[in-house]
């Protein structure tokens, strides 16, 4: 089913599949993935100094608001991980990609993780600022079933002994959550919430000062190019298990 | 600093996630690249990893 | 585009999410009655209430509103709840988070008493999207281009760039 049908290609097609190749693919991404770990590790742990030391407090919450450094990133990486496992799994459906099925596997633990640590840094920042760890309320439940959306498709793409139809599976299971994403985003602005409406919006002034904004701006680029570096690195170990899958199975059959 | 305990733990937390899923997928990648040199039988595999 | 496998691959995944998207979005407009977090004092105004039942009553602490005092050694708070439209009195036994303040929001959870006013339980500080140091916050007090006891903080343009040390506010 993975095998690359070129017969009927578009030139979109033929440049995704380009990619498909994975030795091909290995070589590109060992020499792009320095480029990315380096600058996100920098990046990441200089925001979180900034945000946390340098940063001012707040005329309300005090240093409390410093949990925001962690938590809007992680809350960013959660819908965006989950943005690029609904990608994944249109490549995979459509145009059978075979890294893409490889990359949807890959994404899932890490975009779950950011999201359990946006629910739990959310708690931290509940409990003194609103007086509750947690409240059901539009945006919260939403966050929490993305989580659990992440953890079906973690489950299920692990559950078939025939991993392609696993790999189907979790397409389908992760396309069908993707309509939680602008419920999400526009949970805040539909319905009554005890969560705040957004901050930062592409139009319009952020209500944020700038001494804090920039540190966030700098967690939240430096937090995306980290999922993006420990994707490319665990997408870069599943291809070599692969092949060395492969080349096992190759011995076992021809001795 | 006030509620330090509240920002303490979301920083400690933050860090042991990055922290060790960055690890884990460098130690996968490193694992996954000894067995593969020891078993590939071609002989160009430096330029393929 | 029906042409090829997967041209028509691609058009069955973009039907079922149109499809899946319409669904969603009446379930959560049939829904969306059950989907608020607390009604607000106009709510109520509108669609009354039965006294007894539990609700969340959301709104601003109406300014010169609160009163706290004590009740066999417990903290007694009395405070309206208002947005702008209509306003409900709220009395609440326990202590009240460390956002709670005039001017800013609360949602509460208890229920109607027969004569209109509203027995909490308990208080959850509602924080607004702002975020400003607190010299920016004093300088714009100071210079009386924000009330906080009257509400929400300046569009965000007029301060967002302020710094106090170097302009003296």
């Amino acid at each position: 089913m993975g095998a690359v049908d070129s017969s009927s290609s578009s030139p979109v097609a033929r440049s995704l599949h380009r990619f498909a190749n994975p030795g091909r693919f290995l070589r590109i991404s060992g020499r792009v993935l320095p480029f990315v770990a380096i600058p996100a590790l920098v990046l990441t742990l200089g925001g979180l100094a900034w945000g946390l030391f340098f940063a001012p407090a707040d005329y309300q919450q005090g240093d409390a608001v410093r949990i925001i450094y962690i938590h809007v990133p992680s809350a960013w990486l959660a819908s965006g991980g989950y943005l690029a496992l609904a990608v994944c799994a249109v490549l995979s459906l459509v145009w059978r990609h075979p890294l893409a099925d490889l990359a949807a596997v890959e994404i899932g633990p890490v975009g779950a993780a950011f999201t359990a640590l946006c629910l739990a840094t959310g708690s931290l920042w509940g409990k003194p600022m609103w007086g509750a760890w947690w409240v059901w309320d539009a945006r919260l439940t939403s966050v929490l079933v993305l989580f659990f959306l992440y953890l079906g498709h973690i489950a299920l793409v692990r559950a078939f002994d025939d991993p392609t139809r696993g790999y189907r599976a979790g397409a389908i299971l992760a396309l069908v959550g993707v309509v939680n994403l602008p419920v999400i985003k526009f949970s805040v602005d539909w319905w009554n919430t005890l969560h705040q409406p957004a901050t930062l919006s592409v139009s319009g002034a952020p209500s944020m000062h700038v001494d804090m904004l920039w540190p966030l701006l700098v967690c939240i680029l430096g937090f995306s190019l980290g999922f993006a570096a420990i994707v490319m690195a665990r997408l870069r170990a599943a291809v070599m298990e692969r092949r060395i899958r492969g080349l096992l199975l190759a011995g076992a059959q021809g001795a | 600093m006030t509620h330090l305990g509240f920002v303490a733990a979301a920083y400690g937390l933050a860090l042991v996630v990055g922290a060790g899923f960055a690890v884990d997928a460098w130690l996968r990648v490193g694992r996954a690249r000894r067995r593969l040199e020891a078993i590939d039988p071609r002989r160009n595999r430096e330029r393929v990893l | 585009m029906l042409r090829t496998r997967k041209g028509r691959r691609l058009a069955v995944v973009l039907l079922c999410l149109m499809g899946l998207g319409t669904a969603a979005g009446l379930t959560l407009l049939a829904f969306s009655d059950n989907l608020v977090f607390f009604v607000t004092p106009g709510d109520l105004a509108d669609k009354p209430q039965p006294a007894g039942r539990m609700l969340r009553l959301g709104g601003l602490v109406e300014t010169g509103s609160v009163t706290r005092a004590r009740n066999d050694g417990k903290p007694v708070a009395r405070f309206r709840v208002t947005d702008g439209r209509a306003a409900v009195d709220v009395e609440f036994a326990g202590i009240l988070p460390d956002l709670f303040r005039e001017g800013q929001g609360v949602v509460t959870l208890g229920m109607l008493r027969p004569d209109g006013s509203f027995l909490a339980s308990e208080v959850l500080a509602k924080h607004d999207e702002t975020y400003m140091p607190p010299e920016v916050a004093e300088a714009l007090k100071k210079s009386g281009q924000w009330k906080p006891e009257s509400g929400a903080a300046p569009p965000a343009g007029n301060w967002n760039t302020l710094n106090p040390r170097k302009s003296g506010g």
